[in-house]
């Protein structure tokens, strides 16, 4: 391995960097003139789809129960709630980081982001599959929960930014595929799972050591494709053919540092925004399958509302393509005003669909539901960039991302406990819901006022220099 | 490029579909 040890006072490193390293630096990031922009987004799909591995965290539950002794009532063993925990910590790291990281990766470009993402996130399978080898819960955390949280939250908002310069006529759209990929993940990453446990099983083991760690190598390679293949668009390029809006004042063409966009009225009615919308939709999707079958009592049985749970996913998916495309048609603001009116006349019909006695009205309800979900998350970063520009959209994305956290907790919470507390106060399971998708409703009436209330950024707050942007305020 | 573009999408999307079709099939149990 080389070492290159110049040193110049222009230089801050004053240590000595690897050479075999620095092609992961932003300037060797640069495109070459015949790279097409279209490798970009599954450079970025690359990492998404491994990412998003966190949301099928749940095949693992029942497996961790059972390392010790023949069963979950064997002293010793993890209990699925503490298991549980493993979930929220990655979430609330992923949160963290992302807002932690978003400046750092602004700064570094890409490339060594998605590195260092690739790095934590396969790194945590490791070092959780000693934890599972020695059973060290801690240590079990500290890897998948911490490390791989942390490895989720840079992964999540290192391609944004580079997606929006790579397509300023489409920034829906580009952000919209990588975030698909984070739909998509947990799909590839449920039957990957069963299938290398059931491969590494064994008498007296459940394989899941095994698989943590085929995992943790596997996601890090898959990575490392997007790594090797994101490319920066040179300073000043524009696709062919491409005029910069003018005439829509809702599209900035000035830049707003992170720093600034958070003293801006903007910022906060954006989190708003995605936690009431992302807080109506995890509360369905954390109840999905006992609300169908609790709504339809003898006509939905467990296997049909698995595959209802599956068709939600994959509205959810698909949602994030389709509707932050189309953001880039009706503009960003009439998307998100569709997303809370249509969005609060469906939830209000939830609970009245289940009185019809009609399961498909009720699947047809959730299923355009869950895709304005998913399209929330995926149109967010270009509503960003129309309001802060390009310079640091992939940081303020990530400082946005911790309404994500919030509403991971508030969503589940409004339905879990107002479902518990009606069916204690006598009131019949199927009308457990009534009361708080009337709830939902209402959060989203918020957001659409929000929406509404969004107004270009104030000049006082732009960026003064007009350079292209690096990331780097100079 | 084409080559090269043609590699890097289905690089990603193969196990996209394949976690799709998984997906679909559970599905169906809804509408039998």
């Amino acid at each position: 391995m080389t070492l290159s040890t110049a040193r110049t006072p222009s230089s801050p490193e004053w240590f000595p960097r690897m050479a075999l390293l620095s092609f992961l630096d932003r300037e060797h990031s640069i495109a070459e003139p015949d790279y097409s922009r279209w490798l970009v987004p599954p450079a970025a799909l690359a990492i998404h789809l491994c990412i998003g591995q966190v949301y099928a965290l749940s095949v693992f539950k029942i497996p961790l129960s059972q390392l010790i002794g023949s069963g979950p009532k064997a002293p010793g063993n993890w209990s699925q709630e503490t298991i549980s925990h493993l979930f929220q910590i990655a979430i609330v790291f992923l949160g963290l980081s992302a807002a932690a990281f978003g400046a750092w990766l602004e700064r570094v470009g890409p490339r060594r982001a998605m590195f260092t993402s690739a790095c934590c996130f396969g790194g945590g399978f490791i070092v959780g599959a000693i934890g599972i080898y020695l059973h060290q819960f801690w240590l079990l955390e500290l890897g998948y929960g911490v490390l791989g949280g942390i490895g989720l939250g840079i992964g999540y908002i290192s391609p944004v930014s580079t997606l929006i310069k790579w397509f300023p006529d489409r920034p829906g759209m580009a952000t919209g595929m990588a975030i698909m990929g984070f739909g998509g993940g947990a799909m590839i990453a449920s039957p990957l799972s069963v299938a290398l446990m059931n491969f590494y099983k064994s008498g007296h083991s459940q394989g899941v050591t095994k698989t943590f760690l085929t995992m943790g190598v596997l996601y890090f390679l898959f990575m490392m494709f997007g790594v090797f293949t994101v490319r920066l668009p040179k300073p000043g390029w524009r696709p062919k053919g491409f005029v910069e809006p003018t005439t829509g004042r809702m599209i900035t063409r000035a830049n707003v540092s992170v720093n600034e966009a958070m003293r801006t009225p903007q910022f906060y009615l954006l989190w708003v925004m995605l936690c009431v919308n992302v807080t109506a939709g995890i509360g369905v999707i954390e109840q999905a399958s006992p609300m169908i079958q609790e709504m339809f009592p003898g006509v939905i049985k467990a296997s049909a509302a698995a595959g209802f749970v599956g068709l939600l996913s994959i509205a959810n998916m698909s949602g994030r393509f389709l509707w932050s495309s189309f953001s880039d048609i009706i503009g960003r603001r009439a998307t998100y005003a569709t997303f809370f009116a249509l969005g609060a006349v469906l939830y209000w019909c939830i609970p009245i669909s289940g009185h019809t006695g009609k399961p498909w009205l009720f699947v047809l309800i959730c299923v355009v539901v869950l895709t304005m979900y998913g399209g929330g998350f995926a149109t967010i970063p270009a509503y960003l960039r129309d309001m802060f520009g390009t310079m640091q959209v992939g940081a303020i994305h990530g400082r946005l991302l911790t309404a994500w956290s919030l509403a991971g907790v508030l969503g589940p919470l409004i339905v879990n406990r107002i479902r518990e507390s009606q069916i204690a106060g006598g009131v019949a399971k199927a009308d457990a819901y009534t009361l708080s998708m009337h709830i939902m409703t209402l959060l989203l009436v918020i957001g659409f006022l929000s929406n509404l209330l969004v107004r270009p950024v104030a000049e006082r707050h732009h960026y003064r220099t007009a350079t292209e942007p690096t990331g780097v305020p100079t | 490029m084409r080559g090269r573009l043609i590699i890097a999408w289905g690089f990603v999307g193969i196990p996209l579909l394949w976690g799709v079709s998984q997906v679909v099939a559970r599905s169906l149990a809804l509408f039998q």
